[in-house]
C-alpha cells in the first residue's frame, strides 16, 4: 500500500456539487450588464471570390450596434506555426467553405441581430471549388490559397532504417488502403462566447477552450495588443475533445463586435454552427505496406497517409504527424517510410478529435490481422512479437521509459476471455483487439512548461494558482488532490484559481495529454516548496529536523514520532507573525528535444512519456440489416498510476464510447458540394445510453519515474485502441477485413454479399 | 409581440410571468427567472439537455411553448435540492462519478428523476432505456446507469460499484 492520504483515492470531484445542483456557469448562462446579441454571417459558397460587402443597411437597423467586416481588422492571419499562418478570422477577399466568417453584427437581441445578418449585402464571384484530397490535388483551378499549387499545405516524410532492402528480405509483404470521412466532437455545450473591453482598453473573454494561454496569445497578437491586456477568465466548460485549443474566429469577432460597440457582447453558436465553423476530424486515406518475417515480426513498413485537411491548415503538421507517431511508439519497425500530407479543401476547418488518427490506427491493426492469419499466428501472438518494450527508443529516436503495453495486453486477454473465444465463436459474432500508445505531450516550445503559485491563507487553507483548464474531464479535481496530499490538507482546504490568463501562469492547455503531467507535476513542486518552508518553521516549533517531518490531516508532525505535532494553521500563523512568507512557486518543463519540428527535423525526443493501451469488443452482427450489437468491451491502460480512479475509469468509458462505438460504427459526416448534411444530433449520430455495451476497465500502473506520482495519461490510448477493436471484432464476427470506417451496417452487408459470392471462401 | 400573462408553479414557487407567444418555456427558465441549470445543447429535442418535468413528466423544454405550460407544475435541476441538501440521486451522481463536463447533468438528471418517482428501483436495462433521450459526450454513460440505479443505496448495498473504496 502506498502513503498516500488523497492520491490513488476514488474521491469524488470538487467541481460537481454545482454540476448537479445546475449551478455551475457555462458561457451561454453569463449575463453581464447592457450585454448585447452577436451574430456572425457566413459565406454559402464553398470557394468565391467576396468582391463587396455592404453593411449600410444593417447599420441603419434600429438596435443594431455595430457591423464589423475585415475592413475592421488589422488583417492578421492565424494559424499554431509561423509557416502556417493563413487564416483570417473574418474573411476579406475570398470565402473557402460554406460556413467562411464574412461578417458580424451586434444588436441588442437575437431578432435584429438576425435581420440585420440578412441586411448585409455580399457580393460574390463564385470559383471551382474541391471538396476531396485526391481532387484537391489533381485540380488545375485556382487553389485555395494562392502560395500552395495542388493545394498541398504541409508534407511530412519520415524514414528510418533501410526500408528497401527489408521489403526484399522479408518473408511477406502486403499492401492495403484504408479510408475514413470526417468525423466531430458533438460536445454537449455548443460554444459560446461572451466578450468585454475595459475602459483602460483590457479584453475579457469567457469561451469554453482547450487552454485560456493558447487563447490569449491570438487575441493579443490579432488586437496588437500587449498578452496582459487579453484576461480570458475561468468558465464551466462543457467538453473540448481537443476541438477548442484553439483561437475561434468568434473569439476575435466577439471581442471586435465588443470593442466597436463598446458593450459586452455574446454569441451563442447554434449546433449547426458548432458543427461545420468550430472543427472536425480529418477525413483520411491511408495504405500501409507492411513487410514482415517469418515469425511475424515487422521489418518494413512504407506508410501513407492524406489528410482532408479542409480550408485553414491550423495544426495540419501535427495532424500529419501523430498518426504516425501513435504508430512507432506502439509497434517496433526495424525500418519504416512515411510520407503524410494534408490538403486544402473547400470545407470546414480541422482538428484533433481525441487524438488525431483513429482510423489510421484502425486500418494498421486490421493489416496485422490479415497478416497473423496468412502466418497463422493468432492476434494476442502477433502484437506481443511486435509491442513496444521499456528502454527502447522509437523509430524518430525518442527513448520510450515507463511501458506495461505487454501487462496491458495479458490482462485484457484475460479478463474478456479473448484466448477462449476468438475462432470459436458462432458465426457473426466476434470478437477483436486493439492496441495503441500515446504521447504525453511534445515540444511546445514557449508554451511547453507550466507554473503554479501556492499561498497560504492565515486560516492555514490555500490558495492555489494554475493555468490548467480543466474541460470536463477533471483537471480541477487532479490539481486539488495533488495540492492536499502535498501540503497535507484535505481537499476542502484548497482553492483553487485556474485558467484565468490575468492570475495564472503560462501553461500548455489540456492539450497532448499534458494536463497532469505537466500542469499536475507544476502544482506538485509548487507545493512541495511552500511545505519546506513551513517544515522550516515548524521544525523550529518542535525543536526537531525539518527532514524528520511530515505534513497529514492539516498536521505536520514528525515521522517516526507522530504525537509531536503541531498544526498546519497554527505553523502559518507563526510564520506570518515573524515575516516569514508562506507562499512558493513550482514550475515544471519536461525535457524535451527543442530542435525537434514536425516537418524539418521530426527526429529526437517527443516527450518524457507514452501510455499504452489495449481494447478487446466482442460483437454480434445481423447478417440481414448489418447491425452490430457490442456486448462488451475490456478496456485495459497502463497510465503510469491511477491518481484518481473514479474519475480515471470515467475516462476509459468516454473513450470507448467516442473511440470505439461512435467512432468506428455510427459518427461520420455526409456531404454535398461542400455542404455538410448531417450537422444537427438528429443526423449525426452518436452513442445513447442503450447502445453502450458493459465495459470492463483494468488499471495498470507502470509508475513512471518522471511524472507526478508515476502518473502519466488518462484514457487516450483507449480511444484509440478502442476503434481498433470495434474495427477487429466487426471484421471476426463476419469474416472479412473492412477497409472503409467507420463499420456502418450499409458496408458491413455489402461486405458480407460480396463474402457470399466469392467462391470456396475459407476465410476465418 | 403581444404578451401574455401565464402562471407557472416552478419548484414549489407559484410565479406569474409575461411571455410571447413564441417564448419557448426554456427560454422563459432561463431568462425571466434566471434558471440557468436547464442547458440548449441541439435546441430540436434530441439530446435532452433541456430536460424539465411538467406535472411530473420529463418533457425538452426547448421544443415546449411556455404558453402551453401555463398552469403547470415546473420541477427544474435547481429544484431537485432542498436548500444545500441535496437529493439522494444528485448524492449519489456525485459519489458514482457520473458528472464530468456537467453540461447534460441537469436533464439527465430530470429524466432519471422522473423514472425514480415511478420505479424507485430500476433494473439497469430500465435506466438505460429511461435514460435513451438524454445524450453524454463525456462519460460513456456506465456511472451515470450506475448512480440512478444505486441512488437512495448505502453504499455497502451496491456491489457493482466501489463507491467509498
Amino acid at each position: 500500500m502506498s502513503d498516500y492520504t488523497i492520491i490513488g483515492k476514488r474521491m469524488p470531484r470538487v467541481d460537481s456539487r454545482a454540476k448537479v445542483m445546475g449551478k455551475a456557469r457555462f458561457t451561454a448562462d453569463l449575463k453581464l450588464p447592457g450585454m448585447l446579441v452577436g451574430k456572425i454571417k457566413r459565406s454559402p459558397y464553398a470557394h468565391a471570390r467576396i468582391l463587396n460587402i455592404d453593411t449600410s443597411k444593417a447599420e441603419a437597423l434600429p438596435g443594431v450596434k455595430a457591423v464589423v467586416t475585415g475592413k475592421d481588422t488589422e488583417g492578421v492571419k492565424w494559424g499554431v506555426f509561423s509557416y502556417t499562418r493563413d487564416q483570417q478570422f473574418i474573411q476579406m477577399e475570398k470565402a473557402r467553405y460554406i460556413g467562411d466568417e464574412v461578417a458580424g453584427v451586434a444588436a441588442v437581441d437575437e431578432e435584429t441581430a438576425l435581420e440585420a445578418l440578412d441586411l448585409i449585402e455580399v457580393e460574390y464571384e463564385e470559383l471551382p471549388a474541391v471538396f476531396e484530397s485526391m481532387e484537391a490535388m489533381a485540380s488545375q483551378t485556382e487553389p485555395i490559397h494562392e502560395d500552395f499549387p495542388n493545394n498541398i499545405n504541409v508534407h511530412v516524410n519520415i524514414e528510418t532504417g533501410e526500408v528497401d532492402e527489408n521489403f526484399k528480405r522479408a518473408h511477406y509483404v502486403r499492401e492495403d488502403t484504408f479510408t475514413a470521412p470526417e468525423d466531430s466532437y458533438f460536445m454537449a455545450e455548443p460554444y459560446a462566447v461572451v466578450a468585454k473591453f475595459d475602459y483602460d482598453g483590457c479584453l475579457e473573454v469567457w469561451c469554453p477552450n482547450g487552454g485560456p494561454h493558447m487563447k490569449s496569445k491570438p487575441l493579443s497578437n490579432a488586437f496588437k495588443i500587449p498578452l496582459h491586456q487579453v484576461k480570458i477568465r475561468k468558465i464551466a466548460i462543457g467538453g473540448a475533445f481537443g476541438g477548442r485549443s484553439e483561437i475561434c474566429p468568434a473569439d476575435y469577432i466577439c471581442a471586435l463586435l465588443a470593442k466597436k460597440s463598446d458593450k459586452p457582447v455574446k454569441i451563442e453558436f447554434t449546433r449547426e454552427e458548432n458543427s461545420i465553423a468550430t472543427r472536425q476530424g480529418h477525413a483520411m486515406i491511408t495504405t500501409h505496406k507492411t513487410g514482415v518475417d517469418k515469425e511475424g515480426r515487422v521489418l518494413a513498413r512504407e506508410t501513407t497517409c492524406y489528410l482532408d485537411g479542409g480550408a485553414y491548415v491550423s495544426t495540419g503538421p501535427i495532424a500529419v504527424s501523430v498518426p504516425f507517431l501513435s504508430m512507432e511508439q506502439v509497434y517496433r519497425m526495424e525500418s519504416v517510410r512515411y510520407n503524410g500530407y494534408s490538403l486544402y479543401t473547400n470545407k470546414p476547418i480541422r482538428g484533433m478529435i481525441r487524438t488525431h488518427g483513429r482510423c489510421f490506427a484502425a486500418g494498421l491493426d486490421t493489416q496485422l490481422d490479415m497478416i497473423a492469419e496468412h502466418l497463422g499466428i493468432d492476434p494476442v501472438e502477433m502484437r506481443l512479437r511486435n509491442v513496444r518494450k521499456p528502454g527502447e527508443y522509437t523509430n524518430t529516436k525518442s527513448l520510450v521509459g515507463s511501458c506495461a503495453m505487454d501487462e496491458t495486453i495479458h490482462k485484457a486477454v484475460v479478463t474478456s476471455g479473448f484466448k477462449d473465444k476468438w475462432g470459436k465463436l458462432p458465426p457473426f459474432h466476434g470478437i477483436g483487439m486493439g492496441t495503441n500508445a500515446v504521447q504525453v505531450g511534445f515540444p511546445m516550445g514557449i508554451r511547453g512548461g507550466s507554473q503554479s503559485f501556492i499561498k497560504f491563507n492565515e486560516d492555514g487553507e490555500a490558495t492555489v494558482m494554475s493555468g490548467v483548464v480543466d474541460n470536463g474531464q477533471g483537471n480541477d479535481n487532479m490539481l486539488v488532490q495533488i495540492a492536499a496530499e502535498e501540503l497535507g490538507l484535505l481537499p476542502e482546504d484548497i482553492h483553487l484559481v485556474s485558467a484565468d490568463t490575468e492570475t495564472t501562469s503560462s501553461d500548455p492547455g489540456s492539450y497532448s495529454q499534458v494536463s497532469t503531467f505537466v500542469g499536475g507535476q507544476a502544482v506538485q513542486i509548487a507545493a512541495k516548496n511552500c511545505k519546506q518552508k513551513l517544515f522550516e518553521v515548524a521544525a523550529k516549533v518542535l525543536k526537531v529536523k525539518a527532514d524528520t517531518l511530515v505534513a497529514k490531516n492539516r498536521l505536520i508532525f514528525v515521522k517516526d514520532t507522530p504525537e509531536k505535532s503541531i498544526s498546519i494553521k497554527k505553523v502559518v500563523r507563526i510564520s506570518l507573525t515573524n515575516f516569514n512568507s508562506v507562499n512558493a512557486e513550482g514550475g515544471y518543463w519536461p525535457k524535451v528535444d527543442m530542435k525537434r519540428e514536425w516537418v524539418s527535423n521530426p527526429y529526437g525526443q517527443m516527450c518524457e512519456a507514452f501510455s499504452f493501451g489495449t481494447t478487446i469488443v466482442e460483437v454480434k452482427v445481423d447478417p440481414e440489416t448489418g447491425q452490430v450489437e457490442v456486448l462488451n468491451a475490456t478496456a485495459c491502460q497502463d497510465v503510469g498510476k491511477a491518481l484518481n480512479p473514479l474519475v480515471l475509469e470515467g475516462q476509459f468509458e468516454g473513450s470507448i464510447a467516442m473511440g470505439g462505438q461512435g467512432g468506428m460504427l455510427t459518427e461520420y459526416h455526409e456531404w454535398k458540394d461542400g455542404r455538410c448534411l448531417n450537422p444537427t444530433m438528429l443526423d449525426y449520430k452518436v452513442p445513447l445510453a442503450c447502445d453502450m455495451p458493459t465495459i470492463k476497465n483494468i488499471i495498470v500502473e507502470s509508475i513512471e519515474p518522471l511524472g507526478p506520482y508515476g502518473a502519466k495519461e488518462a484514457g487516450m490510448s483507449i480511444a484509440m485502441s478502442a476503434a481498433q477493436g470495434y474495427a477487429a471484432a466487426v471484421s471476426n464476427a463476419i469474416g472479412v477485413y473492412m477497409d472503409s470506417f467507420p463499420l456502418t451496417p450499409d458496408k458491413i452487408l455489402a461486405a458480407i454479399k460480396e463474402k457470399k459470392s466469392r467462391p470456396q471462401n475459407k476465410e476465418s | 409581440m403581444e404578451k401574455i400573462k401565464i402562471t407557472l408553479t416552478i419548484n414549489d414557487k407559484l410565479r406569474e410571468v409575461n411571455v410571447a407567444p413564441n417564448d419557448t418555456l426554456l427560454e422563459v427558465l432561463r431568462e425571466k427567472f434566471d434558471l440557468t441549470g436547464s442547458k440548449e445543447s441541439c435546441g430540436e429535442g434530441v439530446c435532452g439537455s433541456c430536460t424539465i418535468q411538467m406535472d411530473g413528466k420529463p418533457v425538452r423544454s426547448c421544443l415546449t411553448l411556455a404558453l402551453e405550460a401555463d398552469g403547470c407544475t415546473i420541477k427544474t435541476v435547481e429544484g431537485l435540492a432542498n436548500g444545500d441538501q441535496l437529493s439522494d440521486l444528485q448524492e449519489s451522481f456525485i459519489n458514482h462519478g457520473a458528472v464530468q463536463c456537467g453540461f447534460c447533468t441537469p436533464g439527465m438528471l430530470i429524466s432519471a428523476d422522473a423514472l425514480l418517482q415511478n420505479n424507485p428501483k430500476p433494473d439497469e436495462k430500465t435506466v438505460r432505456k429511461a435514460l435513451a433521450g438524454n445524450i453524454c459526450r463525456c462519460t460513456g454513460y456506465a456511472k451515470i446507469v450506475d448512480a440512478v440505479c444505486h441512488a437512495g443505496s448505502p453504499d455497502n448495498q451496491c456491489p457493482d460499484c466501489k463507491t467509498g473504496q
